[in-house]
């Protein structure tokens, strides 16, 4: 216990893990933002009546969720870079282009973790029996309102479980963002590693923050849960 | 929070052309930041190390404003080939599989390889200042499995025992055991594992220094997008003026008791 603090300040290398942990979680709730954002939007276009926006919101889901997120990171981050720079020098010059790397993780991860997020909206849409949305047709209900009314805050409740499932992976795959120049956690570690000749201290202390911010997410889970089964609890 | 930067930097080519010196030019250079004693993170975050100060000392040369950036070593050159950087100054060893993709300037340094022995073994340097062969004769030589040091031991020296391991630091403690005579590796391997260990007095380096290229390798090169051969020649030509007027040799002396650039 008494060698606690210094166990942490890690020959003074510390605060530049904390610093990666603030990475890690700014990446990861962006990204998340943009993955409920494109999971909603998804699963709508997923359970429309319209056929185009049936069959893009299948290829979404299919071709993001069967591509690696890493070579996907590679292919926006250096791919998209070179095809803005060949495109912006078609009128001659030579031109930098610089996408921000903060950004780019954001962009990549919310892409397709939206996909994940995508299935899980579709899955809790089709969990509300067919009789309440009758129902609420037979009371005369617009489509918008069977949808804010009797849809969204089931839909919610049913969903927040895989969501919360789909943030923790997101939260640990926001590691490969260190490939296109991000200093997160993971990468922080890996840097702090050599200087400090405490490889093992140095990841089993990023593992500890890790957990500390799974564990957390969990008990806000469980809070949000409780929210949105607000009207639907059994005991 | 600053979160959306899209920038858009437009080069002039006449500046790259460099014929007038007017202004200075501004190239971002990269490093890995996690291969000391070439190149590490300080406490501070601040890049260090024998890449970074040759960098400085490069840019210096080229008459360039610089800023050394950290870069994840499985990017590295698709980076560079996206622009997000113009120079690797990363410790990259001048392979044929990435001068496909890039160009290299000459060679600016080699990773140096020695043999370190325990000094009762009787193993002494011949008349070329290198390891006498026949010294070896019987003895016992540690060296890291399926390396080009294997190869180079089992050729060069038919009467020595090779004992292979997978780590050099395994080698390492059974050298302390007592079980090998000597160590064949890469010399910085070597100070920084058999050299600083608890029983460092029993060792020391027998001869001298082999330089990558007789190894068959070219050494470690400074990282260029390709079509940019201007740049690439300034800088072989900043690595032998840093050479010829001893800036090199005190970057040199900074971090190493040898000379690394391996002539």
């Amino acid at each position: 216990m008494m060698a606690l603090p210094q166990f942490f300040d890690l020959q003074g290398y510390g605060h530049l893990l904390m610093e990666g942990a603030a990475i890690t979680v700014g990446v990861g709730i962006a990204a998340m933002a943009v993955s409920l954002v494109l999971g909603m939007l998804g699963a709508l276009a997923r359970l429309s009546e319209r056929r185009w926006l049936r069959r893009t919101g299948a290829v979404y889901t299919t071709v993001v969720r069967g591509v690696p997120e890493l070579v996907l990171m590679l292919i926006v981050y250096y791919g998209g870079t070179v095809l803005l720079q060949k495109l912006l020098s078609l009128s001659g010059g030579d031109i930098r282009v610089d996408i921000d790397a903060f950004l780019a993780g954001t962009i990549v991860l919310g892409f397709v973790y939206g996909a994940y997020a995508t299935e899980i909206f579709r899955g809790a849409f089709l969990a509300i029996p067919q009789g309440q949305i009758d129902a609420g047709q037979a009371y005369a209900m617009s489509p918008g309102q069977i949808f804010f009314r009797i849809k969204l805050p089931q839909a919610w409740r049913l969903a927040i479980p895989g969501l919360g499932n789909l943030w923790l992976t997101l939260l640990k795959a926001t590691s490969i963002t260190s490939v296109i120049g991000l200093t997160e956690l993971a990468r922080q570690s890996d840097l702090i590693k050599s200087p400090t000749h405490k490889p093992f201290t140095t990841f089993f202390l990023a593992s500890l923050l890790y957990l500390a911010m799974t564990a957390l997410s969990d008990l806000l889970r469980l809070r949000a849960e409780r929210w949105a089964s607000a009207g639907f609890r059994r005991s | 929070m600053k979160f959306v930067r899209f920038l858009a930097v437009v080069f002039a080519v006449a500046a790259l052309a460099g014929a007038a010196q007017a202004d200075k030019r501004k190239l971002i250079v990269a490093t890995e930041g996690a291969y000391p004693p070439y190149n590490f993170v300080d406490a501070d975050g601040s890049l260090q190390g024998f890449d970074v100060d040759f960098a400085k000392a490069l840019c210096e040369k080229l008459n360039a404003d610089c800023d050394i950036i950290k870069q994840d070593w499985d990017g590295m050159i698709p980076g560079l080939i996206a622009k997000k950087y113009d120079l690797i100054v990363a410790s990259m060893g001048i392979l044929p599989e990435r001068e496909e993709k890039i160009d290299f300037s000459i060679p600016y340094y080699q990773s140096p390889t020695a043999l370190v022995a325990n000094k009762s073994a009787g193993i002494t340097a011949g008349a070329d200042g290198f390891v006498d062969p026949e010294s070896l004769a019987g003895k016992k030589v540690g060296v890291q499995r399926a390396t080009a040091y294997e190869t180079f031991a089992r050729q060069k020296w038919p009467k020595v025992e090779v004992v292979v391991y997978d780590s050099s630091e395994s080698a390492d403690l059974d050298m302390t055991a007592g079980r090998i005579d000597a160590r064949f590796d890469d010399f910085i391997v070597l100070q920084n594992g058999i050299l600083k260990s608890d029983s460092a007095a029993d060792y020391a380096r027998v001869g001298n220094i082999w330089a990558e290229k007789d190894f068959g390798s070219k050494g470690e090169g400074i990282g260029v997008r390709k079509g940019e051969e201007d740049l690439r020649d300034a800088v072989s030509k900043a690595i032998l003026d840093m050479r010829a007027d001893g800036s090199y040799q005190k970057i040199d002396a900074k971090y190493f008791d040898f000379d690394i650039y391996g002539e």
